[in-house]
């Protein structure tokens, strides 16, 4: 495995019964690197997210998180990584205060650094006046952006980002942008999904592409950008790489 | 019509969906899914022969009647079945998951008017059971009345019982916006919840317990036997025109009259049976529009004053398994079927301890007898262990999306599965205590090294629950909403039955060591002894049978991931 990458998968693959969800697919995420992971619905992106990230055991192929295979030492990888999974993956029935002093516990960080760090990313986040309120009573932002603080505090090396953006605010959303800009600046690494193309466009350096499962093109996003004849931007690209150009809408005149 | 056809469509499609195949991961979690699936299939096809009998109980009821015989067996006991109708209409929108009911302001979208919304709502209510029920009986005695040859009182009570029908789908459904509108307020919503879970059934126990000790006191002769106090003759006439103007006595009475013949009493009974169900339907509709005009949810965001545990960790455990410890003891603390946990067994000590300090008599349950403050400790205890039993066989699922959070949390498996044990023990010690003590103080008689007794022997029973827990959560999660009532919260059906008798298993050394040495070798003074040597005993088996329970777990990670 490549010392260089923060997440490396050689053949990854996982199948739901005769489904295969992901074929075989190699990622190559170079640390320190913004990286967005790109697909269609359905195309098999939050299962690699689950298989990276210690919810599904792959079917076949090998991965290393941070060096680490996560099959072999799972606790060390997840000690290193922060997830904002699909379901934002948050308990109804603590407030926002308990849920990152159960982070903070589980992660064994010591009380001061962990009420300091709350204070700070509720304060961020602008959940400073909900910290004790329960997450059910939440707006769906409110809980994406809890769950952003819940995977920031433990001052992850690696961050699995599952669409992020969406349900969020144009302001809050500025802010994630501004703060999960200066987390890869400081040498952190972002893996990203989301269907906001314009946002994969101006935070990502790099991007993968995943079509059907299988990986349809992976790199730096200015050398994809310029491949076959250039001056793409990530939409065209993006269409072209899944094959959503040229459909007729014809039958569609009723509407 | 075309409406009421699609949203008939749309009740039978969803009955169906629900026991198509699902997307089942392996064998264990297609035969979860199958148990699930079975209880509603063996419910339908054992309502097919009870629809032949009552059927048929009906017909020979009608016949009866049209033969002159006014109290025929079968038709006194067909009244005394519909008097539970008109309840089970009542209760049954409260009792039904949620998600079971559809909701009716999603349905505003759809180009249809605010009326046939409502006749298309109420008319969901024929395909409750208990309208089902109902049917059978409304239907086959007119045929009965024919059969016997009275044919206009067969005329009269198909009108009474279609009216009587019209009725019970009004009180259903006006229940059923009443409790819509009542539960757009989450605090209220879960107040109404914990009301139906614990104080209800805790309070329809008493006039029971009263009514036994009173009796049993009367056998026995004793003199504190006291008569009933004289009903006021106010009430007694109230009460007489309630039960008259009861929707099934109506019908009763309607159709009575019909067969005696006395068409002018048999129309009076149906004119009010018409204007009663006038006035529900025209109540409900009322009620139904306020739900489709307000908001989604109402009531202000809730803060809770309990502060986080920073770096707060529960003795004897690791950071990690302190902080799930703690937030199984809060989800118990903040839902309404954790609170019931919590207070069940404390209110049903409270009225077990009124009813004895009235002294009305003992209590027999099987072996034992609630005449002690022991016996009442012991028995409170043990229930307090019993009740935790739909969180802690389903002690994964229960967190929902938070168990993700577990799941991507550096946690060892063994963490994870301590936290939850200590967590479930800490939600079952609080009731248990309370049980205890308050025992305790009513009556503090009894051998005081029987009373040191109870913590061990409750000890030893769940370090033995505890671990059997843990596997067959993860053996057969279901994805559960501890906010409401009855099986929507509970534990999957086989995880339920296996932990209960897992329980019984459990605790049957400790009640065992705690009978022979104190009844039978008469040396109860050894008791505390013996059951500190059997807790430390089960401590070690309940160690050991966590080494296959967190292989089993490991096992099910990816499947308990999924649970939704």
């Amino acid at each position: 495995m490549h010392a260089d990458l923060a997440v490396q998968t050689i053949g990854l693959t996982r199948d739901f019964g005769s489904f295969r969800a992901v074929d075989g697919i190699d990622l190559a995420v170079p640390a320190g690197s913004f990286y967005g992971f790109l697909g269609p619905n359905g195309a098999g992106k939050s299962t690699t997210i689950k298989c990276l990230t210690g919810l599904l055991r792959p079917t076949a192929g090998s991965m290393a998180i941070l060096g680490t295979d996560p099959l072999i030492d799972p606790v060390s990888v997840k000690r290193r990584i922060g997830v904002v999974p699909e379901d934002l993956a948050l308990f109804d029935r603590l407030t926002a205060q308990e849920t990152l002093s159960f982070v903070a516990q589980v992660h064994g960080i010591d009380a001061a650094t962990a009420r300091q760090r709350s204070s700070d990313l509720l304060e961020v986040m602008e959940l400073k006046t909900a910290g004790t309120t329960l997450v059910t009573d939440f707006s769906h932002g409110m809980r994406k952006k809890l769950s952003l603080a819940a995977a920031l505090l433990p001052a992850p090396k690696l961050l699995f980002l599952d669409e992020p953006f969406e349900g969020i605010d144009a302001v809050a959303s500025r802010q994630i942008k501004d703060l999960l800009l200066s987390f890869v600046t400081r040498g952190g690494t972002i893996f990203l999904t989301s269907h906001i193309l314009e946002i994969v466009e101006r935070l990502s350096t790099h991007i993968g592409v995943i079509a059907n499962g299988r990986m349809v093109a992976q790199g730096r996003i200015e050398e994809l950008q310029a491949g076959g004849g250039g001056g793409k931007s990530l939409e065209e690209l993006f269409i072209g790489l899944v094959g959503g150009e040229g459909k007729s809408y014809a039958g569609l005149d009723w509407i | 019509m075309r409406i009421l056809r699609a949203f008939a469509w749309l009740r039978w499609r969803m009955l169906i969906n629900s026991f198509e195949k699902t997307a089942a991961r392996d064998t264990v979690e297609r035969f979860s899914l199958a148990i699930e699936t079975l209880g509603p299939i063996i419910a339908a096809v054992l309502m097919v022969p009870s629809g032949v009998l009552l059927a048929a109980g009906s017909v020979a009821a009608g016949y009866a009647l049209a033969r002159g015989d006014q109290h025929a067996l079968f038709f006194e006991a067909a009244r005394y079945l519909l008097w539970a109708v008109p309840v089970f209409s009542i209760i049954g929108p409260v009792l039904m998951p949620a998600a079971d009911r559809t909701n009716p302001v999603r349905l505003l979208l759809l180009p249809i008017s605010r009326r046939t919304l409502y006749v298309a709502q109420a008319f969901a209510a024929v395909s409750d059971i208990w309208v089902l029920v109902m049917l059978p009986l409304v239907l086959f005695v007119p045929i009965g009345l024919i059969a016997g040859g009275a044919f206009a009182a067969a005329l009269l009570a198909l009108i009474a019982g279609a009216l009587l029908v019209a009725v019970v789908i009004g009180i259903s459904s006006l229940a059923t916006s009443l409790l819509h509108l009542a539960v757009r307020d989450r605090r209220r919503g879960e107040l109404l919840a914990l009301l139906f879970i614990v104080i209800i059934p805790a309070a329809s126990m008493l006039p029971g317990l009263i009514q036994g000790g009173r009796h049993r006191a009367r056998v026995e002769g004793r003199t504190e036997a006291r008569e009933p106090m004289p009903i006021p003759s106010w009430l007694a006439t109230t009460g007489g025109w309630a039960v008259t103007l009861f929707p099934t006595e109506l019908y009763v009475a309607s159709t009575r009259a019909a067969a005696r013949p006395d068409v002018t009493a048999a129309g009076k009974g149906i004119a009010a049976l018409a204007a009663t169900g006038l006035c529900l339907h025209a109540f409900g509709m009322f009620v139904f529009a306020r739900v489709l005009a307000s908001p989604g949810s109402t009531g202000a965001r809730r803060a809770v004053s309990t502060r986080a545990a920073w770096g707060r960790t529960l003795p004897g455990l690791s950071p990690g398994a302190s902080a799930v410890a703690l937030a199984q003891v809060r989800l118990a603390l903040r839902t309404p079927r954790g609170r019931a946990i919590l207070l069940s067994p404390v209110v049903m000590i409270a009225i077990f301890a009124v009813v004895m300090r009235q002294q009305i008599g003992s209590m027999d349950f099987g072996p034992l007898a609630f005449n002690s403050g022991l016996s009442l400790a012991m028995f409170g205890s043990f229930v307090s262990l019993l009740s935790i039993l739909p969180i802690a066989m389903n002690q994964f699922a229960v967190d929902k999306a938070g168990l993700t959070l577990a799941l991507l949390s550096p946690l060892t498996d063994g963490e994870y599965l301590a936290g939850k044990a200590v967590g479930n023990g800490l939600i079952a010690a609080v009731p248990a205590l309370l049980c205890v003590l308050v025992s305790f103080v009513l009556s503090p008689d009894g051998s005081p090294a029987l009373w040191v007794a109870i913590p061990p022997a409750l000890l030893a029973t769940y370090f033995l629950v505890a671990p059997a827990a843990a596997v067959f959560s993860a053996l057969f999660p279901r994805a559960v909403d501890l906010n409401s009532i009855g099986r929507g919260s509970n534990a999957h059906g086989l995880a339920g039955l296996l932990g209960f008798v897992a329980f019984v298993a459990s605790g049957a050394p400790s009640v065992l060591i705690m009978l022979v040495v104190s009844k039978w070798l008469e040396r109860p003074s050894l008791v505390p002894a013996l059951l500190l040597v059997w807790c430390a005993i089960a401590y070690t088996i309940g160690r050991i049978l966590f080494v296959p329970a967190r292989k089993i777990f490991a096992k099910r990670r990816e499947n308990l991931a999924m649970i939704r």
